[in-house]
């Protein structure tokens, strides 16, 4: 409790030594607004009702990213871990894949799938994939020889492996992958946004400067709700 | 050692070989367990004992040789053979009543029976106030209950267990010795124990063989009364026999 507090006001001191330093230093409000002016702007466009669609679109393109990305992800890690012919063969290139930079692609899948939700679904899911198989490969493998020797003495079948000790076992390192995945499907929603958003957060940092606060509180908002 | 196994053996350990390599593990190995007799191995860490039960087990095929029990050749794993593992090797994620239930669970739906029976399993080890608790929530010693009581939940033919209680402090590890001992009389199954404590060979079997360098060296009867009892540790009879082994051990190239 007491943590929390002091948490909560390093929070407040942060802010205020940023205000006073606005005003006093007189920075240009261009180039660091004054937490005030930034609460003053997005209360407004929350209280027009601009920035609620946004953050709709944002919301809907991180959810289905992620759980596009985290399903593949989630599937080809137990399928490369239970099949060591197919780890062998896919593995070194799926990894040699992720140096490919997925926000660099945008440009191709608005080509591809045109302009919408779908492109930076597609980002999302991309950049989602790679710490859920990853992790899901490690802790697969990473089941302890013990007790796959007890299930063998009691004649489970694979299947029953997989499901009641692989998986179980393996869940604190999968769930681990999972919110790194939730970090970056933000970042890969957002960016994905500015190349050929027209609607999100995203697209609107990039229509107006002056809302380029929000994306911060989105980002506070974000974690607190994780 | 006999080649020929007695007619009532109800394990029998046949010229078993089993190596990496040319590196030999077990050497041609001969051993017989009556139907219900207890019978423990010692030996140094590496004399290829944990290897030879792993065999008896069907987790390890022999090279050459063979393993029968009741007189049907070993072919693998199998619900009638029980093993209790160095580690308790406990699921985390399950409490201590679903981990005693594990080999059921894995076979058929459980039904209300199973349950009873398993709470019953846990009251006899002493730990049927801990039925809803978590392995990670007990003792050293209580794990290794728990795991002996989900090897007996399927009531296997035969029992292996390998240094089961090395790890618990010599308090605890005659606590288990004693309630091995009476698990054993009331379920009337046959037992292979493996051990590196001499002691606890003499305590708790029937026979006693020496394992050094993958053979089997030394086999001794225990003629000491049933049940055993604290006292006995500290008798005349059962530090000749202690004595005997011991001696052997250091024979043993």
């Amino acid at each position: 409790m007491r943590e929390r507090l002091a948490s909560a006001l390093l929070l407040v001191a942060l802010l205020a030594g940023w205000e006073a330093w606005c005003r006093l230093g007189r920075v240009p409000a261009l180039i660091v607004p004054a937490p005030s002016s930034v609460f003053a702007t997005l209360w407004g466009e929350i209280a027009s009702g601009r920035l609620l669609p946004h953050l709709a679109v944002t919301a809907t393109e991180m959810t289905l990213g992620l759980a596009l990305g985290c399903a593949v992800g989630l599937a080809t890690g137990v399928l490369l871990a239970e099949a060591p012919v197919l780890r062998r063969l896919l593995h070194p290139y799926i990894v040699a894949s992720q140096v490919v930079p997925k926000l660099a692609l945008g440009p191709l899948f608005i080509i591809w799938f045109g302009f919408g939700l779908t492109p930076t679904i597609v980002i999302t899911a991309l950049i989602c994939f790679f710490p859920l198989m990853e992790n899901t490969l490690t802790g697969l493998s990473q089941v302890d020889s013990g007790r796959r020797e007890l299930f063998r003495m009691l004649g489970a079948s694979r299947l029953q492996t997989l499901l009641r000790l692989k998986l179980p076992g393996a869940l604190p390192v999968i769930l681990a992958g999972f919110r790194v995945a939730v970090v970056l499907a933000l970042v890969g929603a957002v960016v994905g946004e500015f190349i050929g958003g027209r609607a999100g957060l995203g697209a609107s940092i990039i229509a107006a400067q002056s809302v380029m606060d929000s994306s911060l509180m989105f980002g506070g908002c974000c974690c607190a709700t994780i | 050692m006999s080649t020929e196994a007695p007619p009532d053996a109800f394990v029998a350990i046949e010229a078993v070989d089993f190596g990496y390599g040319a590196e030999a593990i077990v050497d041609a190995v001969d051993w017989a367990i009556p139907r219900g007799a207890f019978h423990c191995l010692v030996g140094r860490s590496g004399s290829g004992k944990t290897t030879l039960l792993k065999l008896a087990a069907g987790l390890l095929a022999p090279q050459r040789g063979l393993v029968r029990i009741d007189g049907v050749p070993l072919d693998g794993p199998g619900p009638r053979i029980g093993f209790v593992f160095q580690q308790p090797t406990l699921l985390d994620w399950l409490s201590v009543l679903d981990n005693v239930l594990l080999p059921l669970s894995l076979k058929r739906s459980l039904q209300e029976a199973d349950r009873e029976t398993a709470r019953a399993l846990l009251e006899r080890v002493g730990l049927s106030a801990f039925a809803a608790r978590h392995p990670a929530q007990l003792s050293g010693g209580q794990q290794s209950r728990v795991a002996v009581a989900r090897a007996l939940i399927t009531q296997p033919a035969l029992l292996l267990l390998d240094e089961p209680f090395a790890a618990l402090d010599a308090l605890t590890r005659e606590e288990l010795q004693d309630d091995l001992a009476a698990l054993w009389a009331l379920q009337a199954t046959t037992v292979l124990f493996v051990t590196h404590d001499i002691g606890e060979a003499v305590y708790l079997a029937d026979r006693v063989a020496i394992m050094a360098g993958g053979k089997l060296h030394h086999d001794l009867a225990i003629d000491l009364p049933r049940p055993r009892s604290r006292a006995m540790r500290y008798g005349p009879a059962f530090n000749a026999l202690c004595r005997e082994l011991r001696q052997a051990m250091d024979a043993a190239p």
